[in-house]
């Protein structure tokens, strides 16, 4: 129990002893130290430490030296290391003090398990300072009497430790205060300096581990000056126009130093300097004139200066400062040119003077005129004119002829030598030869052959051709002994016109000229190419040339490239000059593409893909294959139609056989058909074939005469119907009613019941409207109001008794139909129905005319018809009474159907015997 | 405080240089080369002393400042060593002579200066004071490298120290005060002004690749 305590108080006192590390030998008394205390070790040394235990723990604790382990950091230090050189003595030692770090601490294993902390030291590990090198030293001026001394040096490797760097200057008898460089290890600077004394300085370098010095550097610090540049640098311009004075003040007074200087000047906006020879300005100085200026120009200048004997260092350059050299007589009159415009008259020119202005260095100063004189040479009488100008164009108009320019440029100090423009009358001398141009990186050469003849100048004009615009005009004089210029701002990729005039003391040449490009490049876009023409094995492709802004470069050639969808290409090249080509040896109703491609000698490009379709036939083919075809056909139908028609009567019979016509038959009648129907065929008009029925059944019976006559209207009656109903066109109203009427009138004897009783039902002059076989129904029809068909029949039954009534009537009607045909105003109403029947036979010529071509005379068949008509006249009068109105076209409308009328009346003219030949 | 122990002990070492041996250094360059130095740095120092004496004029008031203020020499002027020798005289003295007077007046006058210099009031002032003794020190250290280099020994015992501490005969008042600084730096002038003389006569008899006897001035 006792012994436990005794540890925990042990322990306690052993974490106060850590707590206050440096306490020993004060309140608390530690248990033990380290020896040294604190160590600066060198990297790479070896190192021991010991440990000392207190005796009175040794008796307290009951601890001892073999006990003790010892540790850096938290890492136990190995057992070989320690040595226990008595029982409280422990040593440990480091072959290398590379691996130590801090803090090294002596602890004691009590019981062998609990370890506590007897003491710790901090151990600090560097290098000695390294000699600093390359020591040097230079004088800057601050001020007119101030300078300082900065000295740099190279402090060496990194020692890891505080390591002290003084600056240390001395003379012989006297030292100086040490120069501590502040925040930095490879500088200091020295505030006082004096000149003219040899000064020993070096660089002393100390830490804890050693101290070390630079090699000496003795110096007069008068040689290692850097002065301040020359200050108030000022430039006036002397009476010269070629020299500038430049002055300026030094901060060093010849008593300190002497100075050399160098001055460098360049022109303003240029870039370069040039600098006046130095041993020009080897000695001192407050001012130097420079000569071999430009006039007129502007200069900038600056300046500096170092010790005269060469020993120490160039100042900076001085601000640069600017001087205007004064103004000169322009040193040459300006390159002068012409443009004859000959467009309105040949006789009359206008001439476009243009010249230059000249370059600031020719000017030599501010061009304040032109002065410009025109001398006619071709008539000597004819006076000079002069002209100021303050531009650099002058326009005149001159006949034609030969002149003499002179143009003079004057600024304020005076003219310029004249430049003299010779304008012939036609330019009829030699021209140049062999003209030739050659890119030369961002110049375009020009080059020719000299003609025989002395040459006094060359003009060379140049333009960027566009297809949008003129060609604007730039020029350039060369002089005559050369034989090529560079041509400056050329852009690359345009074509350029450019003309050599060769101008001669007595006249100029004609120009010559020639394309170029400064450089070439492919085409931007190709051609656009299509089809003109395409047939079957062959195309006609055209296309435009590309403009020049597209083009890029001459043109070398076209390449026309084409193919079939699933075939190889065809590559075809072309003339440049070409817009058309013609593609052969094409397969027919083949689908092809087409491109083309525009190349140069930089490259090509390929225009928009075209396709087209070769035609199935040639030329010509359809119509070699149809014409045959079609006439062959034309021949057969002739053929057919002629054998037709020889053969007709045999095809007659076969097709068409005579059928007894019922109607006509003397049977009919007396045939007891019942007419009832024709109430209804009156509405039923669309069946001819029921009225035909119809009509066969009736028949008149009560009166030989009369039915004779009610018997000759039949067959107009019949037609009529016919008519009425496939083609109204013929019959008016009146027409319907006549139709109508002659059936009632024939019903009435024998049906008078029907008759009227059909009559107040029958809706009148019903025309139906159809075409009959193949035939288009064409009219109108009428409808009459009229309720005269009753009143007819009543009347009619009084018509049987005295005919005087009908003639009244008939003069009635004739008046009704009012000047119609006033030849035949005895018989109005049979003409009418004549020319109506007629009218519907002229639409069954088809029918009746075959059957009718071959018998009938004319002038017998009229005759006959007209007597019976006469006869018949009567009747046909009563019937027509019933017809109001007579259209007058219908009688106008066939009338050839007059010379046909025989041929329908015919049978009746045979009926009229009473005999039916069938 | 800290420029005055500076300047004693600059002054202590000053009054030493007669014990010490030939500098090294001077040794080493040639004695034509030597001189030249030497006559630049005494250009150097007239220049100094033209500006310096201006402003000094001014800091001590009228009538100093006067342009034509020539007051009479006093007496007690007399320690300020004079340049006032006869000129015939002083050319007719041996360059040793001439360079020994040199080196003992520069010595005395730096003393002196110094004295004046702890006096100042401006820093400014006091400042370029400080920097005119630095250089009036490289002088007189010049010219011992001179001497040496020409193999003349260099002047000992009365030329040392003066007589008690500088500036120990204090002025009995201002004004006599001022008059003393006056003097000094009309002397300084005057001996500055000489000096340029005899060292530019020195540089042209010797010329610069003339390497003169230097073991004897170290066996002195």
């Amino acid at each position: 129990m006792f012994s436990r305590w005794n540890w925990v108080a042990c322990g306690f006192y052993l974490v106060l002893n850590i707590c206050s590390p440096d306490a020993s030998g004060g309140l608390v008394q530690s248990c033990g130290h380290i020896i040294p205390e604190s160590p600066v070790l060198a990297l790479g040394s070896n190192f021991t430490a010991l440990c000392i235990l207190n005796e009175s723990c040794l008796d307290f604790g009951n601890i001892y030296a073999s006990q003790i382990i010892w540790k850096i950091k938290n890492r136990l230090v190995p057992k070989e290391q320690y040595r226990e050189i008595n029982r409280t003595v422990s040593s440990v030692t480091f072959n290398d003090t590379s691996s130590l770090a801090t803090p090294l601490t002596c602890n004691i294993l009590a019981d062998g398990q609990i370890e506590q902390n007897i003491y710790g030291i901090t151990v600090t590990v560097g290098l000695a300072p390294e000699k600093p090198k390359n020591l040097s030293c230079i004088v800057h001026q601050v001020s007119r009497f101030t300078y300082v001394m900065t000295c740099t040096w190279n402090p060496g490797r990194h020692t890891f430790l505080d390591t002290q760097f003084r600056l240390k200057y001395r003379w012989p008898e006297a030292v100086f205060p040490d120069c501590i460089p502040k925040d930095v290890n490879n500088s200091c600077t020295v505030n006082d300096i004096q000149f003219f004394v040899n000064t020993e300085i070096w660089v002393e370098a100390t830490n804890a581990l050693g101290k070390a010095e630079s090699d000496r550097l003795v110096v007069d610090p008068i040689d290692i000056v850097k002065p301040l540049s020359p200050q108030n640098v000022s430039i006036t311009s002397g009476l010269l126009p070629t020299v500038l004075q430049l002055s300026w003040e030094n901060w060093i007074s010849d008593a300190v130093m002497t100075l050399k200087f160098n001055i460098r000047y360049r022109i303003a906006g240029d870039t370069n300097w040039m600098e006046v020879p130095p041993e020009d300005t080897a000695s001192p100085r407050t001012s130097f004139s420079i000569q071999g200026l430009r006039p007129y120009t502007e200069y900038v200048f600056s300046i500096r200066c170092m010790k005269e004997d060469g020993a120490g260092y160039w100042s900076d350059w001085s601000e640069d400062k600017t001087g205007v050299t004064i103004e000169d007589q322009p040193s040459k009159g300006p390159p002068i040119w012409r443009i004859i415009d000959t467009s309105q008259s040949p006789a009359c020119w206008t001439v476009h003077l243009i010249w230059k202005a000249l370059k600031p260095y020719e000017a030599n100063g501010v061009i304040l005129q032109y002065e410009l004189t025109v001398r006619d040479k071709s008539s000597l009488s004819s006076p000079v004119k002069k002209y100021n100008v303050t531009g650099t164009n002058h326009t005149l108009q001159l006949r034609e002829g030969t002149y003499e320019v002179t143009l003079i440029a004057r600024n304020s100090v005076g003219p310029s030598p004249p430049s003299v423009l010779l304008i012939p009358a036609s330019n009829s001398k030699a021209p140049v030869k062999n003209l030739r141009t050659l890119p030369k990186h961002d110049k375009l050469w020009v080059g020719w052959t000299a003609p025989n003849n002395y040459v006094l100048k060359y003009v060379i004009e140049w333009c960027l051709v566009s297809s949008s615009s003129d060609c604007t005009i730039e020029w350039q004089i060369a002089q005559g002994d050369v034989q090529g210029i560079d041509l400056k701002g050329i852009k690359p990729f345009k074509c350029y016109l450019i003309t050599v005039y060769p101008l001669y003391a007595d006249g100029q040449g004609s120009g010559q000229s020639v394309k170029a490009y400064l450089k070439q490049d492919r085409p931007s876009k190709g051609p656009t190419v299509q089809t003109k023409k395409v047939g079957k094995a062959e195309a006609v492709l055209t296309w435009n040339h590309l403009t020049v802004e597209e083009q890029n470069g001459f043109i070398r050639n076209y390449t026309i490239l084409y193919k079939t969808i699933d075939g190889n290409e065809t590559v075809v090249t072309v003339d440049p000059s070409k817009t058309e080509y013609t593609l052969s040896s094409l397969t027919s109703d083949t689908l092809y593409t087409v491109r083309m491609m525009a190349s140069t000698d930089n490259g090509s490009r390929t225009g928009p893909d075209f396709t087209f379709t070769t035609q199935k036939f040639g030329k010509g083919e359809i119509e070699a294959i149809v014409v045959p075809v079609c006439l062959a056909f034309l021949l057969i139908v002739l053929l057919g139609v002629l054998f037709c028609f020889n053969k007709r009567d045999l095809i007659k019979k076969h097709i068409w056989p005579i059928v007894p016509d019922p109607s006509k038959s003397n049977i009919a009648q007396w045939s007891p058909q019942v007419p009832a129907k024709h109430n209804i065929s009156s509405k039923d008009q669309m069946y001819p074939e029921g009225s035909f029925t119809d009509v066969s059944v009736v028949e008149i019976e009560a009166d030989d005469k009369k039915s004779f006559s009610d018997q000759d209207l039949k067959p107009f009656d019949l037609l009529k119907k016919e008519k009425s109903t496939s083609e109204g066109h013929s019959s008016g109203i009146g027409g319907s009613s006549c139709m109508s009427s002659p059936r009632q009138s024939v019903s009435d004897s024998d049906e008078g019941e029907t008759t009227q009783n059909t009559s107040s039902t029958v809706q009148y002059s019903t025309v139906v409207l159809n075409g009959y076989r193949d035939q288009t129904p064409v009219q109108v029809f009428s409808r009459s109001e009229s309720t005269q068909p009753l009143l007819d029949s009543e009347e009619r039954s009084e018509d049987h008794a005295g005919g005087a009534d009908s003639t009244a009537q008939r003069q009635q009607y004739f008046r009704q139909n009012g000047g119609q045909d006033e030849t035949n105003t005895d018989r109005p109403c049979f003409e009418r129905t004549k020319q109506i029947t007629h009218a519907s036979e002229g639409d069954l010529v088809g029918f009746v005319q075959l059957q009718i071509s071959g018998q009938s005379s004319q002038p017998l068949g009229l005759g006959m018809e007209k007597n019976t008509q006469e006869a018949a006249v009567s009747n046909v009068l009563q019937t027509c009474t019933e017809g109001q109105t007579v259209r007058p076209e219908t009688v106008e409308e066939n009338p050839l159907s007059v010379d046909e009328m025989p041929k329908s009346y015919l049978p009746q003219t045979v009926r009229q015997g009473g005999y039916m030949p069938q | 405080g800290d420029s005055w122990g500076i300047f004693t002990f600059l002054c202590a070492a000053l009054c030493n240089l007669p014990a010490l041996p030939a500098l090294n250094c001077s040794e080493e360059l040639g004695a034509g080369q030597s001189i030249q130095q030497t006559y630049d740095l005494t250009r150097y120092l007239e220049h100094q002393l033209r500006t310096l004496a201006g402003t000094y004029l001014n800091y001590l008031g009228p009538p100093f400042n006067e342009p034509d203020f020539n007051p009479p020499r006093l007496a007690r002027a007399e320690r300020v060593p004079s340049a006032t020798v006869d000129l015939d005289l002083w050319r007719g003295l041996t360059d040793n002579a001439r360079l020994a007077a040199n080196y003992r007046a520069y010595s005395r006058l730096l003393c002196y200066l110094r004295v004046l210099d702890g006096q100042v009031g401006t820093a400014e002032l006091r400042h370029r004071l400080a920097h005119f003794c630095a250089s009036l020190q490289g002088l007189v250290l010049s010219i011992g490298g001179v001497m040496s280099s020409l193999g003349y020994p260099l002047p000992a015992g009365p030329a040392g120290p003066p007589a008690g501490p500088p500036g120990a005969p204090a002025a009995p008042n201002d004004f006599l005060k001022k008059m003393d600084d006056f003097w000094l730096l009309k002397e300084l002038q005057t001996w500055l002004w000489r000096s340029a003389k005899d060292f530019n006569r020195l540089k042209k008899k010797v010329p610069p690749a003339v390497v003169t006897l230097r073991l004897e001035a170290r066996g002195f």
